[in-house]
């Protein structure tokens, strides 16, 4: 080792060199989280700042997007007036939502744990092959499901909607409950064995709370894709007192001779947003903590 | 009545019987013809390099692998076919595999809870182990709030609440770190004294199956090379693998010929080992000298000559590691006075009664 790097006074302007490119790193680093952070907040400041514009407004340039014409709660008095109410096409919605939502946790822990933990013929071929319907676009099958659930009597029912959407997020869902089971040590199930502990009460008081932030995951991935989904609903729902709020939001657009009641538009995407945002921020550290559960041990 | 015997309780203690067992995976094999006895209260070690199929054979016992064939017998009971749960076992994983989201109470309770015992009951025995094994202070803790040490007493405390017949070890000690690995290998020495229970442990340290064992069983490729106490495997050991495997320093191995009617190992003749039927003239053999068994020879002596190349200071004792011929190293144990310079030349040699014959097959020669 040289002397030169002995020297206190030859290492403290390397070490103040060395800080000052950390804090340089740091402010770029928090600049460039705030644009991004800004970016995707400014629709959603857009959609509500536009919402309490008066109805007179509404119609105009959306620049500014804030109301300049005064506050107006205007556009969710007619939102609550067109149809039924609002409230009601909420609950098709939260209905559907959490249908979707259970029943696919339901049915991906067990597949999830099923092929985590059971040894079957075919197994990989069976699970690649549930993997491969996700490269399927779903509009692709609108046509057979929508034949399909005419057949079963289900077609114009939020039933029937539960279903495709359950059918549509099951492959992601199954991967990833498959991957949170296997992130638990066999040892556990093998300790809860010798304890005395088998079937049923393994999932749930054993392997469950383990599992936990992966079953959040899917059931929140769930929940917002079925709350959100449009096409399959618009095609499928006919009868006006079943649309979910996407459908719902489509009818309401059309304003008089024709116009596009904006006003409208923004006050229910508006209140459509709320669900997700409040169900998101309840659950994101379990969400967080699943999405990334078994990518390091 | 002691702590201890509360945990307890009023026990029957019982054997486990092996007979003819083989374990395949697939195509492989595993393990191969099995037979052991075990004697109600012994503490046995299965000891063997990894991939021996020790930790098999323990999960075998178990029941958390299923027997390709033979027959398993726990307290005179046929339990090849019988579940974990119902086996009279408990087990310590080498992870410790505690519940990550139950109490330490919780954990240790969670056997005796599914088992469908009272509260009163489960309380008491929880508290009963967490003061043998000086859990008391924690027992609201979660398993991620413990140390390693206190994590390895949870799963400990977690078998003992379940009152088993025979408690089995799977390398319970590899995760910790040396020093605390000598507290708990006393800590489960002790509670095999005071619980009596029948112990089965796995390790691949060949330390702690001399210190812990009433009775070892070397394994080796999925057999048994031989069963005996720790005295007996060290002293009388039956094939090069088992000379090799128990002791440390390992024994020193010595290619020997006969020749002129003696042993000869690098052409200076050795005490005569006492063979019942002397090999002939020109047989090639194997001699295995303990490390604590070579020692300077007195002048006129018959002797080895071992060049010094360098030695380990240990305090009490010191080891020489030298070369008693080109290519044949050697491991002695002597006084500090003796010159361990490197290159210094010593005549070293051995009592008759210390010294082991080895066939070229490898196995003993008495």
């Amino acid at each position: 080792m040289s002397s030169a790097t002995m020297d206190p006074a030859v290492r403290a302007p390397v070490r103040a060199r060395g800080r000052g490119r950390i804090r340089y790193h740091r402010l770029l680093f928090h600049v460039t989280a705030v644009l991004v952070a800004l970016l995707f907040l400014a629709p959603i400041f857009w959609v509500v700042a536009a919402s309490f514009r008066t109805p007179a407004e509404s119609g105009q340039p959306p620049l500014p997007p804030w109301p300049t014409q005064g506050f107006s709660i205007d556009s969710y008095l007619r939102l609550e007036k067109f149809g039924q109410s609002i409230l009601h096409y909420s609950g098709n919605s939260l209905f559907v939502a959490v249908g979707t939502a259970a029943l696919t946790i339901v049915v991906s822990t067990l597949a999830g744990y099923g092929f985590s933990r059971f040894r079957f013929p075919l197994k990989g071929l069976v699970f690649l092959l549930i993997l491969a319907t996700i490269m399927v676009p779903f509009q692709s099958i609108l046509t057979p499901l929508f034949l399909l659930l005419a057949k079963l009597g289900l077609q114009n029912t939020l039933i029937g909607l539960v279903l495709i959407y359950t059918t549509l997020q099951l492959p992601f869902s199954v991967f990833m409950m498959r991957n949170a089971f296997d992130a638990v040590p066999r040892e556990i199930e093998e300790a809860a064995r010798i304890d005395g502990v088998k079937g049923v009460r393994m999932l749930v008081q054993v392997m469950g709370p383990l599992v936990l932030p992966g079953v959040v995951t899917v059931g929140l991935f769930a929940f917002l894709n079925a709350w959100n989904e449009f096409l399959a609903a618009l095609v499928l729902l006919t009868d006006q007192s079943k649309f979910t709020l996407p459908v719902l939001m489509t009818a309401v657009r059309s304003g008089r001779f024709g116009s596009i009641d904006w006003g409208a538009v923004q006050a229910g995407v508006t209140v459509m947003m709320i669900p997700c945002l409040i169900l998101f921020l309840i659950l994101q550290r379990s969400y967080i903590r699943g999405l990334t559960a078994g990518a390091v041990k | 009545m002691t702590r201890i015997d509360h945990v307890a309780g009023e026990r029957k203690t019982s054997g486990v019987s092996l007979q003819g067992v083989n374990k395949w995976f697939g195509a492989v094999q595993v393990l191969g013809d099995i037979d052991l006895d075990i004697q109600s209260g012994e503490f046995v070690v299965f000891v063997g390099p990894s991939g021996c199929g020790k930790s098999t054979l323990l999960r075998l016992i178990a029941g958390l692998e299923e027997v390709t064939e033979g027959e398993i017998r726990i307290g005179g009971r046929d339990v090849t076919d019988a579940d974990p749960s119902d086996r009279g076992i408990a087990m310590v994983f080498q992870t410790y595999a505690l519940y990550p989201h139950m109490s330490v109470a919780q954990n240790m309770g969670f056997g005796l809870k599914v088992a469908g015992r009272s509260k009163q009951e489960v309380t008491g025995k929880v508290a009963a182990a967490a003061d043998v094994l000086r859990l008391t202070d924690y027992l609201d803790r979660r398993p991620g709030q413990l140390s390693g040490g206190q994590r390895q007493r949870v799963a400990i405390g977690r078998a003992i609440v379940r009152d088993p017949d025979v408690f089995l070890f799977d390398e319970p000690l590899s995760n910790l770190d040396a020093e605390l690995r000598v507290e708990m290998r006393i800590e489960i020495s002790r509670l095999h004294q005071s619980l009596g229970n029948t112990m089965i442990y796995v390790t691949h340290d060949q330390t702690e199956a001399m210190t812990l064992a009433d009775k070892i069983v070397v394994l080796r490729s999925g057999r048994i090379e031989q069963v005996g106490s720790p005295a007996e495997l060290y002293d009388d050991p039956d094939n090069l693998f088992v000379a090799g495997f128990i002791g440390s320093p390992k024994m020193n191995f010595l290619p020997a010929e006969v020749r002129g009617g003696a042993i000869r190992v690098a052409g200076h003749p050795v005490p005569d080992p006492g063979l019942r039927s002397r090999p002939a003239e020109g047989t090639k053999l194997l001699l295995g000298i303990r490390p604590e068994h070579l020692r300077l020879a007195k002048p006129g002596e018959p002797a080895l000559t071992v060049t010094a190349q360098f030695a380990e200071f240990l305090g009490g004792t010191t080891y020489l590691y030298g070369a008693v011929a080109e290519g044949v190293d050697c491991v002695m144990e002597v006084d500090r006075s003796v010159d361990t310079r490197q290159g210094a030349v010593l005549n070293v040699t051995a009592m008759a009664d210390d010294i082991r014959c080895f066939g070229e097959n490898g196995l003993r020669l008495r």
